[in-house]
């Protein structure tokens, strides 16, 4: 009961406060002012939960254009855009077999922006596969996933499964022609372990490839279903495993200290150019207690950190860059390009030729010579191999450099050579003599499953990579090799796949020379 | 509890946790049990007891005058009906290798989605197609006929007309 | 550093520029945006927004409207060129029913090319407006459509008798008031195949004639013969409100296509079902051969012109038509896209032909004849042949016709010839009802001018004969046409079940006798220059030996 506070000097406050109100808003949000100085830069970084993902200071290397090309920030702007634009299709869409299609159609015709925006998330979902796919390479040829960073590499590999997962449970979702029988070769595939257990005979017993098409379209044909598994896959279940896996993926980031840089980084830096914010002025006076479990970062008192650069502007200005590259890039294609919708699915006539996304068509290539190695087998072998390349390369020589370790860019050039060597020619052959059921028709199938073009391709990257492991004596020459081997191929194929099979899967030089349909 | 609580080591160095803590593993042993069972009742949930598809087994009404070699396809069916002298058959028409609907060619069924090419009894002649044709069982006689869709029988297996 | 700063500054930039365009793309060039900024009402200028029609019933949400704005519900006093113009009047009011019912096309769509189905992937195009009453077909299955010739001659008729001067018909005639000036008038006649009419009309009209003195009824209408009238009555039934089509039909079932394709489960089964033969989707045809665009009606066309040629393993023969007849043809085909509307919403002879199986041609003996047998057959049973097929019998030949009872061309049609052409009319879920076989019997007796043949002998079977001496000479004179066997080869196969079961054995006695005149059957009772006069007795071991290949009944 305090009788000292008149009631009027209340009233004053009160509205005293109420007109500072705006003003203490801003600054409980911002609570560090504008960022000018080293303090109220690093404090703008690790006061808000988002940017805190950034280490407040960045090396200068980490920051160079040829060090990551922006992939991995263009990998994350696509994700962004589909996200928000997906969010947008939601709107409109309906997952049943007989409304999918309209909904698309009304998404183009009557719904303002509609078309816009499906076609920059088709878009922006293209460019994602492609942003990760080198974003793998390049962590590949820079030697990035060395020690400390396995992990993440295969964090990396989880995310480039499931942004594929992501494009290809889209792919079913406008319900039309496309779509259907691209999902009805997908769930096909995912089958195909019964051309093994059916070879073997034991289907009856052991079915495998039954019970994953089973799961995956939750009924024996593709229908109501399938149409909402995928929908529920592709707008739920993958879109949180992939949140899920870019959050450990940026915090091992940050655990296994930044980028990949080379040892001697700073002397190959120099000094920093002139229109850098300056680094700090005074050195630590004291460590940092929670820095010091850190592995292998303790800041050491009375010594500058060198080569970095504060994080805010730099970095910031540089994955905002990127960003907005990214936006553009499919803002353009998507004003210019639409998204194809064909004709409604119709079940009892396929496509022809059904095609799968151009990403997959190296694939649907090789599962046109088998469909459990080229759709289950190869596809395991690479991800296994690709798993394992940071194990079994432990090497130190090459790290952070571009084709480094022993060989170098003239293997690289070599393995980009015998890679699209030995695919054309087993190509040719495939093409130009057909394959071992037209030479022997009666040949087992497993004799077929396990001996043809995909696998044979497969066998003679892996002969000449364990020959560049003999000659270099070193297993990054032999993976060096073997990687670059395997993206020749996959581009060699999906070029295949996408400009020269036409009605049948058979070889045309140019789609004008399809039969007129 | 008590027993580490006496023990004199390090702060940072603390007594491994005791081999034989009955409770704790007992305790984390039934959660993981008890998971383990949800997740295979889970498992279960993904495939319905009864496949909500149309049944697999239809009949079907011959044109009079079908020749020989020439199939009929009834309506939104993935199966084609044959007629010759010694009786009726049905090939399905789903292609062995992925799934897609195969087109009566000249000397046989060509699948258009990677070019597999069957015989006129369904035997593969070309490409990827792992397995013939199946041969579905038929019942019946006169005009009409059953399919069933799920049983198949041997090649060569005709039902007299 | 600054490089990046330009990076975002450009993209940003570049970004903005590009939404700015889209933002101007979407809210002023859009196809129909234009297109409604060129319209005015009367108050002023039209509104612009997007309209549609929406028809749950028929699950259409048709867009055309946006462009067609004359035609959308309540818009009224819109002018500025063709697309102010309202829809002309017909049946069925475009705001209840929506437009691609009829029309086809992608009502969805908001695009002139992708509306009109111009586009790949919409398997639906718009039907060309020439062809417009084809669009009927997806609901309304006219029944009752007689042979062109009796729909002209109906026509001519009711011009005759100018029952024109009072009611109207497809937009004609209906000037003279019977009731006098103010008075009622002739009810239109357009649509009285549908709507139906008053069954006394006749003796209405002869009762008012009877009662005036003078006046129209006195001057314009006279007494009417029962044919004529009949005659009237069956062109009445084809009065639909689609003229044209009616006319197409009825040049479909003058031609006799459905001896081999069947139209809603009637019909031959020689050629493919023709049912949804409207709703074919371009995308899925081969237009390596066809003139034009690739349009499902110049598909149509060409098809029908030369089959072989745009179809490679086509079986169906040339025809020969002209240009007229084949636009006809190709009108009615797309006609054809019996769609699944809702059985609830089916018009009345939909349902008739559905339901109550009744007929869409008439029931007369010369349009059941015409519409099912005339394809082979030939239009007057001259008989007929096409490359590559064995010539079809001539089955109003006198000399056939003179030997063959009722009963035997009745089991024939109805029995039909068991792995030969002929189709088996009766047995068939499609096929003919016994009083429609009997008509189709009395129809060739009036075309071919030959009374039934009284039988002498009331045996069916009383030939009793040495098959071995038949055999003989069945080898000499017979296997060259007939085949070894009795196959058939030139000639129709003799040793077929159900020819040897219909027939009796003076008909096949009569046959050999006296051949067929104006084919290549011979009389055999008499001399030729390639064989000598057969005795009766000759004749009969042929038939014994005919009778041979014949199933022994245990």
């Amino acid at each position: 009961m305090s009788n000292e506070t008149p009631p009027k000097s209340a009233l004053r406050e009160f509205l005293g406060n109420l007109v500072s109100a705006p003003g203490r808003i801003y600054r409980a949000a911002f609570r560090t002012g504008t960022p000018t100085t080293d303090r109220t830069r690093s404090n703008f970084i690790f006061q808000n939960v988002f940017l805190h993902l950034h280490a407040v200071r960045t090396h200068r290397w980490s920051l160079r254009w040829s060090t990551t090309m922006g992939l991995g920030i263009a990998a994350l702007a696509a994700f962004l855009i589909t996200l928000v634009t997906g969010i947008l299709l939601m709107c409109y869409y309906k997952p049943s077999p007989e409304d999918a299609y309209n909904s698309i159609k009304d998404i183009h015709f009557i719904v303002p922006t509609g078309r816009f925006i499906r076609n920059i998330h088709r878009w922006a979902a293209n460019i994602m596969v492609i942003t990760v796919i080198l974003h793998m390479a390049r962590v590949f040829f820079t030697a990035a996933y060395r020690k400390p960073r396995e992990f993440n590499w295969l964090i990396g590999m989880g995310l480039l499964v499931t942004t594929l997962g992501l494009s290809f449970t889209g792919y079913l979702l406008p319900w039309d022609q496309l779509a259907y029988w691209a999902i009805t070769i997908g769930a096909n595939i995912a089958q195909s372990p019964r051309e093994v257990t059916d070879a073997l005979n034991i289907t009856a017993s052991f079915d495998p490839g039954g019970m994953q098409r089973q799961l995956l379209l939750g009924s024996d044909v593709v229908g109501e279903e399938a149409l909402i598994r995928f929908n529920l896959l592709h707008v739920m279940v993958l879109p949180l495993l992939l949140s899920a896996l870019l959050a450990v993926h940026f915090w091992r980031i940050r655990k296994d200290g930044g980028l990949t840089r080379p040892e001697d980084a700073d002397k190959l830096l120099g000094p920093p150019p002139a229109d850098t914010y300056p680094v700090f002025t005074e050195a630590p006076q004291k460590t940092y207690h929670l820095a010091a479990i850190v592995r292998g970062r303790t800041p050491a008192v009375n010594q500058a950190p060198e080569n970095t650069i504060p994080s805010m502007p730099h970095l910031f200005y540089a994955e905002l860059g990127v960003f907005m590259l990214t936006v553009l890039v499919c803002v353009g294609l998507a004003m210019f390009l639409n998204a194809p919708l064909k004709e409604l699915a119709n079940p009892s006539v396929p496509e022809n030729p059904a095609k799968a996304p151009w990403y997959f068509l190296g694939l649907q290539e090789l599962v046109s010579f088998s469909a459990f190695m080229g759709g289950t087998g190869i596809p395991a072998i690479v991800l296994i191999g690709l798993g394992l390349i940071p194990f079994l390369d432990r090497e130190q020589r090459g790290t952070g450099e571009w084709f480094g370790g022993p060989g170098g860019w003239p293997l690289v050039k070599q393995a980009i050579a015998v890679g699209s060597a030995a695919t054309l020619l087993v190509e040719t052959i495939a093409i130009r003599f057909g394959w071992l059921r037209e030479w022997f028709p009666h040949i087992p199938q497993l004799v077929i499953t396990f001996v043809n073009p995909g696998t044979i391709i497969a066998s003679i990257y892996a002969v000449y990579s364990i020959w560049l492991v003999k000659r270099y004596n070193s297993a990054r020459a032999g993976a060096l090799g073997l990687f670059t081997c395997f993206l020749c191929g996959f581009l060699i194929l999906t070029a295949i796949g996408t400009y020269f099979r036409g009605p049948n899967w058979d070889f045309y030089w140019s789609p004008a020379q399809w039969p007129k349909h | 509890m008590s027993e580490t609580s006496n023990h004199a080591g390090s702060r940072l160095d603390p007594e491994p946790i005791p081999r034989r803590d009955f409770l704790g593993l007992s305790s984390l042993g039934a959660m993981c049990a008890s998971l383990i069972f949800a997740g295979v009742g889970i498992f279960r949930l993904p495939k319905a007891a009864v496949l909500s598809s149309p049944s697999k087994k239809f009949k079907v009404a011959l044109p009079e005058s079908l020749p020989a070699g020439q199939g009929f396809t009834p309506p939104g069916r993935s199966v084609a009906l044959f007629r010759d002298e010694e009786g009726v058959y049905a090939i399905s028409l789903v292609c062995t290798h992925l799934g897609c609907i195969v087109k009566s060619a000249p000397e046989g069924f060509e699948c258009p989605c990677h070019g597999s090419r069957f015989a006129a009894d369904g035997a593969v002649a070309k490409g990827p197609a792992p397995r013939a044709l199946p041969w579905l069982q038929v019942s019946g006689a006169g005009v009409e006929y059953l399919v069933d869709e799920d049983a198949t029988v041997p090649p060569g297996t005709k039902v007299k007309a | 550093m600054n490089k990046n700063k330009h990076l975002l500054l450009w993209s940003s930039l570049g970004t903005l520029a590009l939404l700015a365009g889209a933002a101007v793309q979407e809210n002023i060039f859009r196809e129909w945006r234009q297109t409604q900024k060129a319209l005015a009402t009367e108050s002023g200028p039209l509104d612009v927004h997007l309209r549609q029609v929406v028809a749950p019933k028929m699950q259409a949400a048709d867009r055309c409207v946006s462009c067609h704005v004359g035609m959308a519900a309540g818009e009224q006093g819109i002018s500025g060129g063709p697309l102010a113009a309202p829809h002309k009047p017909v049946g069925h009011d475009p705001a209840e029913f929506g437009c691609t019912v009829c029309h086809a096309g992608q009502g969805r769509a908001t695009d002139k090319a992708d509306a009109h189905g111009d586009v790949p992937f919409w398997p639906d195009p718009m039907i060309p407006a020439r062809y417009a009453y084809a669009g009927c077909g997806t609901c309304h299955a006219y029944v009752g459509i007689p042979t062109e010739s009796q729909l002209t001659g109906g026509q001519a008729i009711f011009e005759r008798y100018d029952c024109l001067a009072c009611h109207r018909l497809d937009g004609r005639g209906g000037t003279l008031r019977p009731g006098g000036a103010g008075g009622m008038e002739g009810p239109d006649l357009s649509a009285a195949g549908l709507a139906g009419y008053d069954r006394r009309w006749y003796e209405k009209h002869l009762k008012k004639r009877e009662e005036s003195s003078d006046g129209p009824w006195r001057i314009s209408f006279g007494k009417i013969e029962e044919p004529d009238r009949t005659a009237l009555e069956t062109f009445l039934a084809t009065r639909t409100g689609a003229a044209k089509l009616v006319e197409a039909k009825a040049l479909f079932h003058t031609l006799g296509c459905q001896g081999c394709h069947k139209i809603s489960g009637v019909g031959g089964d020689e050629g493919p079902d023709m049912s949804r033969v409207g709703l074919k989707d371009p995308g899925q045809l081969n237009f390596a051969h066809v003139p034009g665009k690739p349009t499902l009606a110049n598909w149509l066309s060409a098809h029908t012109r030369e089959p072989g040629k745009i179809v490679p393993d086509s079986k169906m023969p040339v025809f020969g038509l002209n240009d007229a007849e084949i636009d006809l043809l190709t009108y009615y085909m797309l006609s054809l896209r019996r769609g699944d509307v809702s059985e609830s919403l089916w018009p009345k002879d939909r349902l008739r032909v559905e339901r109550f199986k009744e007929r869409e041609f008439a029931a007369d003996g010369a349009t059941l004849y015409a519409t099912l047998c005339s394809g082979c057959h030939g239009p007057n049973g001259e008989g007929r042949r096409f490359p590559e097929t064995y010539p079809f019998p001539a089955i109003a030949n006198p000399d056939f016709l003179a030997a063959a009872t009722d009963q035997f061309i009745q089991d024939t049609i109805k029995m039909g010839r068991p792995g030969r052409r002929m189709p088996a009319w009766g047995e068939n879920e499609g096929g003919l009802r016994d009083e429609e076989i009997a008509r189709i019997v009395g129809h060739l007796r009036r075309i071919g001018g030959v009374p039934e043949p009284k039988r002498p002998i009331a045996e069916r079977r009383w030939v009793k004969a040495d098959a071995a001496a038949g055999g003989k000479l069945y080898a000499a004179y017979c296997a060259g046409c007939h085949g070894a066997k009795g196959e058939g080869l030139e000639a129709p196969a003799l040793n077929n079940k159900s020819l040897l079961a219909a027939a009796d054995d003076a008909y096949l006695v009569e046959t050999i006798g006296r051949g067929r005149r104006g084919t290549t059957m011979q009389s055999f009772g008499e001399a030729s220059t390639v064989h000598p006069a057969l005795s009766p007795a000759e004749i009969e071991s042929l038939v014994a030996y005919l009778r041979s290949w014949e199933e022994k009944k245990p």
